[in-house]
């Protein structure tokens, strides 16, 4: 399916002058929007709550279909299609797993979007075993789905989207609500979904995640793009951070107060600014460091 | 689509005079017109209650809402109608009002066809300005006043409340099935989702247990509740004069068994046959938009 795919040449996502208006209420969630992704890119979606980023992700596989505008994802237009049909193509990581799982065990649960697509059997075989290892599911196999903790249950959820292999995965808020374990674990994901060329969309409030894995950031207010640059640009944007009632991480805000007035880089992860601390020290005359030892 | 799936029939908010009568007022004509409707063959007065209903609705401002909760009676009614002209609910003999190919029209269950679609849409039409004009809590607050306990009233009250929730959860639930590409349609595709939603449920009424009984919930004293309900004079007045009037017409209708008027009210010929093809043509249009729906789906 990806070869068909990648033969249209065009884009992943491919979002022209979308609006999206809510039939109960005559909501507008979404103002003609524009978006353009890349095969293979990672992008980051971050917005106040209702500023639109879930509606517009719906919009990528076929569960809303725009209110006028076009949406073409892997040159197929979602308007004529239905979400089954675009199942293949877009995989979609659900909010809350308790919506996506029912099947009897954990191993069923992941069998059953590849089998939906039609993958032949012994290919689900070693893709559900794929993804048991790489999301430490053993051990949960035999278990009822509903019986494990929820963060493990946030990992089959996951797990079960990417046993499906779609070239584009968007994930609803991966990482809310989610221990340690997990978002290392999410995060170790990210970067094989980069290594293998899969579009990723990631809608979140997980500043820090998105400084590690994304490329790319959009920023939704009000139903409008209003920004799309790397992470870098608009993390140090304390502008549009104030305008958008959004937080950089932390990390990025002090390298903002510190290091960056000196020249040195809007970190986006601790590794970064404590290196760049550590040569400025080393570069510092020695009394600086005496005095430090003597405190 | 399922996802944005509202209660069709809801509280319309509003401040006219119906929604400011009593609850308990709008519910004794409410149960009022559902006795009287079942006590009476008398087409005058069905009808006369619907279109007394119909009044209502734009003093209530609901008119439109009203409407299109009414939609339903038209499977509903279309089919009652054709089939008591081709298969009368009376008892034989028939007499043969035209020939339609190999259907014949009978004009003896045009009348009971009137009075059975009367009745319902009387009863309808007043129990959904009721249920348009009236806010749930004020009908529960006015359910404690008449000492129904307070645990059973709380338990109807949550439970209208979680419909809506649950409607919403299917929405959701379906389309997370329908993206990783489950097939099939009807009864077999949404099965799936029972799991989650029955889990759901559940783990909602228990955390609602839990944390309703940390909050003191079944201490005893009296409860208060947050909108007042004012049984006014008018009140009284309006829930007494719903009392009599039923109470007045059903027993007539009893003494004169059931009132009806069929012998009296004769349908011409051509009324029948153009009752049944307005009916029947109605019906199969919704059947057909059914179809064409649940294929496009
Ligand atoms: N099913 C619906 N029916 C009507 N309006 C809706 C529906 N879903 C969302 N909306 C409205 O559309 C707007 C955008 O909602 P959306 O869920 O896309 O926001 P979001 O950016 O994902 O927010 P959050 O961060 O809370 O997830 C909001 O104003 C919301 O109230
Ligand atoms: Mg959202």
């Amino acid at each position: 399916m990806a070869e068909t795919i990648q033969g249209q040449g065009g884009l992943a996502i491919d979002v022209r002058q979308a609006r999206y208006v809510y039939p109960s209420g005559n909501v507008v969630a979404l103002g003609g929007v524009d978006l353009a992704v890349e095969h293979g890119e990672i992008i980051g979606i971050i917005g106040q709550n209702g500023s639109g980023k879930t509606t517009l992700t719906k919009l990528f596989n076929g569960l809303l279909k725009p209110t006028s505008g076009s949406v073409i994802i892997n040159g197929i237009d979602t308007a004529k299609r239905t979400v089954q049909q675009m199942a293949p193509h877009v995989g979609y990581v659900f909010q809350n797993p308790n919506h996506q799982l029912f099947a009897r065990t954990v191993q069923m649960e992941l069998e059953f979007g590849p089998r939906n697509i039609g993958v032949p059997e012994d290919q689900i075989a070693e893709r559900v075993a794929e993804a048991v290892e790489f999301f430490g599911l053993q051990e949960f196999v035999e278990e009822h789905p509903y019986r494990v903790s929820f963060p493990v249950r946030k990992l089959v959820g996951i797990a079960s989207i990417v046993a499906m292999r779609p070239p584009i995965i968007i994930f609803d808020e991966p990482s809310t609500g989610q221990d340690h374990n997990t978002t290392h674990i999410i995060n170790g994901l990210m970067r094989r979904l980069r290594e293998q060329g899969t579009t990723v969309v990631c809608v979140s409030h997980d500043m820090p995640l998105l400084a590690d894995v994304v490329e790319r950031v959009i920023v939704m207010k009000s139903t409008e793009i209003i920004a799309d640059a790397s992470p870098r640009e608009v993390f140090a944007d304390k502008a549009l951070m104030a305008r958008t009632n959004l937080q950089a991480p932390q990390v990025t805000e002090i390298a903002l107060e510190t290091v960056v007035p000196l020249g040195g880089p809007v970190a986006l992860t601790t590794e970064e600014l404590a290196a760049d601390i550590a040569s400025r020290a080393g570069s510092k005359s020695k009394t600086s460091r005496s005095s430090a030892t003597v405190r | 689509m399922s996802m944005q799936a509202a209660l069709p029939i809801a509280m319309i908010p509003g401040n006219s005079i119906i929604h400011r009568i009593n609850p308990l007022a709008k519910l004794v004509w409410v149960v009022g017109y559902v006795v009287l409707a079942f006590s009476t063959q008398n087409i005058i007065i069905l009808y006369s209650m619907a279109a007394f209903a119909l009044l209502l609705a734009p003093i209530a401002g609901v008119t439109r809402p009203l409407l299109k909760g009414a939609l339903i009676l038209v499977p509903v009614g279309s089919s009652l109608l054709a089939l008591q002209i081709i298969a009368p609910a009376v008892e034989r003999p028939w007499t043969i009002v035209d020939q339609l190919g190999p259907l014949s029209l009978y004009g003896d269950g045009v009348y009971y066809g009137f009075v059975l679609l009367g009745r319902i849409v009387a009863s309808l039409l007043l129990a959904l300005i009721m249920v348009m004009t009236t806010h749930p809590s004020d009908l529960f607050t006015s359910f404690a006043k008449l000492k129904v306990p307070y645990t059973l009233n709380f338990m109807l009250a949550m439970t209208l409340q979680l419909i809506p929730v649950f409607q919403r959860e299917v929405g959701i639930i379906m389309s997370a099935q329908k993206s990783r590409g489950m097939k099939g349609s009807g009864f077999s595709a949404v099965l799936p989702s029972f799991v989650p939603v029955f889990v759901g449920a559940i783990e909602r009424v228990q955390q609602l247990s839990i944390s309703l009984e940390s909050r003191g919930f079944g201490s005893n004293g009296i409860k208060t509740s947050y909108r007042q309900v004012k049984g006014r004079p008018s009140d009284w007045v309006i829930g007494i004069i719903g009392v009599l009037v039923v109470a007045y017409l059903s027993t007539i209708s009893i003494m004169r068994g059931t009132w009806s008027l069929a012998t009296e009210i004769t349908f011409s010929p051509l009324f029948v046959l153009v009752t049944f093809l307005v009916a029947a043509s109605l019906f199969a249009c919704v059947v057909l938009a059914a179809v064409l729906f649940s294929f496009k789906k």
